[in-house]
């Protein structure tokens, strides 16, 4: 093979794959233009590719005169907590469904796989009732309560997953010198362990600060919205819709995933790995 | 199964003791806020219920009568069908496509992989605003876009008419959901031993001939996975078509998702709107089945 025909080959194959990821990404690159265009220029026919002037102060007024502050408030709560609560739960549950023999084990992993792939709309009529009937509709606990229904199963199977990785003379070893099965957990199994739980959580936290259709029929008050419902209030409730105060929302509301992308991507695909699709 | 009896050694029984103990508390919380639930949807399905005073009546199996013999239903089911197959095979020719592309030795590779992995991990509310203004039928890029490139004449209204609105739901579904299939397929790439491509590359295979006999039977087994995850999460998508359409023009985007909360909540009728579920359910169980028996709950 001659060294320009290679060269060609690899020079083509480039432009074909980052054309396609030019694609891929512009609605992200559209977002970031539009938030910082001033209102004047977001209007332009043809519109302007590149913002001509930068701007921030659609930020500057999304912080202050605007709830969104609030809305991200409810949202870290909201997400901290559920991932917290599911990821000490997920975590137990899956050293016993893998480590222990009991009867009904087989069942017990079966029914967890089920009601991963279950319908959301289908528990949202009776979770809407049980919010009622308890008194906690309109409440962010609500929201916590249901936001389970999703991620315990999910936070289950991929740790799940990740404990089956973890090689088990170890754990016999330590019980071996004398440690007892929960000494053990913690000594043994908890620091391999770690990884997958850093992985979990951040997958648990993705879907909760993302989810929408609960927030969206167990919340209707403004002050315990979270970000998802809050943001598309702004957007149903505006007069003229302001598409760069939007975006700038858009471009917050990802600000954990940025991080998140930033500094620990290696843990999301290994989540993938792990639970999606080995299923 | 592993029955533990009672002439097993003490400290066995022991373990077993501890390892139900650390399951209680999945168990109870599983319980109250999954299995509950979904016996009372089934039970609120034979009753009338109004929403707004939550009072209803005992029906019986009328609201099914009506889940049969009305139109509703099978539009939606129709809809959901046309909008799984459409949005998936999509996201699996993009998918495999791109993984493929991203699996040979580019320049910048893991910001490419970044930049392709972003879409899936993006809130759908924002994923939705975003497109919902690149739509936008007066200022948005997409049909100046097109209007630059000479693909479009004139500006196409992307969500509010028929086919277009359907085109636009699926297309947005490719583009945030596709990364997961990238992710599973260059994951299986990298597994693949170079010997075979080596072996078919000596009997003299090309690298279409090679994709056909090394690639796609190595990817086999991986696709059918995706294939059958992405299935039944698309069939039951909500937020993503709900935002985009609210399931219009009329009900030509209405998949049973959206069927069943706006019965419940526009039309306020919760026990028809529970036997709607009911009937989605059924019909996801077949996916479900597949899906348990090909990965033999692994």
């Amino acid at each position: 093979m001659s060294l320009p025909s290679s060269m060609l080959r690899k020079i083509v194959l480039n432009f074909v794959t980052w054309s396609l990821v030019a694609v891929i990404a512009f609605p992200l690159f559209w977002m970031i233009v539009t938030s910082l265009k001033p209102q004047s220029e977001l209007f332009r026919i043809p519109p302007t590719w590149l913002p001509e002037t930068i701007t921030f102060e659609h930020y500057w007024r999304l912080l202050t005169e605007t709830p969104f502050l609030r809305y991200f408030r409810n949202s870290v709560v909201l997400a901290t907590t559920t991932t917290v609560f599911v990821v000490l739960l997920g975590t137990l549950g899956a050293y016993s469904l893998v480590r222990f023999k009991f009867r009904g084990r087989e069942t017990l992993a079966m029914l967890v796989l089920f009601t991963y792939l279950l319908p959301s709309v289908v528990l949202i009529i009776p979770l809407y009732l049980m919010m009622v009937e308890i008194g906690l509709s309109n409440t962010l606990l609500s929201l916590i309560l249901a936001h389970t229904t999703f991620a315990l199963p999910y936070a289950l199977w991929l740790l799940r997953s990740f404990m089956e990785g973890i090689p088990e003379d170890l754990e016999s070893a330590a019980l071996v010198d004398g440690a007892t099965r929960m000494g053990a957990f913690r000594d043994v199994i908890l620091p391999q362990l770690l990884p997958g739980i850093i992985s979990t959580a951040l997958f648990t936290f993705i879907l909760s600060w993302n989810e929408y259709l609960y927030a969206l029929v167990l919340v209707n008050s403004d002050s315990v919205a979270p970000l998802t419902t809050g943001v598309m209030s702004m957007l149903i409730s505006a007069f003229n819709i302001e598409w760069s105060l939007l975006m700038a929302a858009s471009v917050m509301m990802s600000l954990p995933l940025i991080v998140v992308f930033a500094f620990l991507q290696s843990y999301l695909t290994r989540g993938f790995g792990a639970g999606g699709v080995k299923g | 199964m592993t029955v533990a009896t009672t002439n097993t050694p003490l400290l066995e029984r022991q373990y077993a003791r501890l390892g139900a103990l650390l399951i209680a508390p999945t168990i109870v919380v599983f319980s109250l806020v999954i299995v509950y639930p979904l016996l009372a949807a089934i039970y609120l399905s034979l009753f009338s219920i109004y929403t707004p005073t939550l009072e209803g009546d005992f029906v019986g199996f009328a609201n099914y009568w009506d889940l049969l013999s009305g139109r509703e239903f099978w539009n939606s089911l129709r809809v959901t069908l046309v909008w799984t197959v459409g949005t998936l095979s999509l996201q699996i020719v993009l998918g495999v496509g791109m993984a493929l592309l991203l699996h040979q030795n580019i320049w910048f590779r893991s910001l490419a992989r970044s930049l392709v992995l972003f879409p899936y991990f993006l809130s759908t509310v924002v994923a939705v605003l975003v497109w919902r203004w690149l739509f936008n039928d007066l200022y948005g890029a997409m049909n100046h876009g097109l209007m630059q490139l000479g693909i479009l004449d004139m500006p196409l209204d992307w969500l509010g008419s028929m086919p277009n609105a359907m085109i636009g739901v699926i297309l947005v579904g490719a583009w945030k959901y596709f990364p997961f299939v990238v992710i599973a397929v260059l994951a299986r790439l990298q597994t693949i031993p170079d010997h075979l491509y080596e072996a078919a590359r000596i009997d003299g295979a090309g690298p279409i001939a090679r994709f056909w006999d090394v690639t796609l039977p190595q990817l086999r087994s991986v696709l059918v996975v995706i294939i059958l995850l992405r299935a039944i999460w698309d069939f039951k998508e909500f937020d993503l078509i709900y935002l985009l359409t609210g399931g219009g023009p009329v009900t030509s985007t209405q998949t049973l998702s959206l069927l069943v909360y706006q019965e419940a909540f526009a039309l306020n009728q919760m026990g028809q709107a529970a036997a709607y579920s009911v009937g989605m359910m059924l019909v996801m169980l077949v996916f479900m089945l597949v899906y348990l028996r090909k990965t033999g709950g692994r």
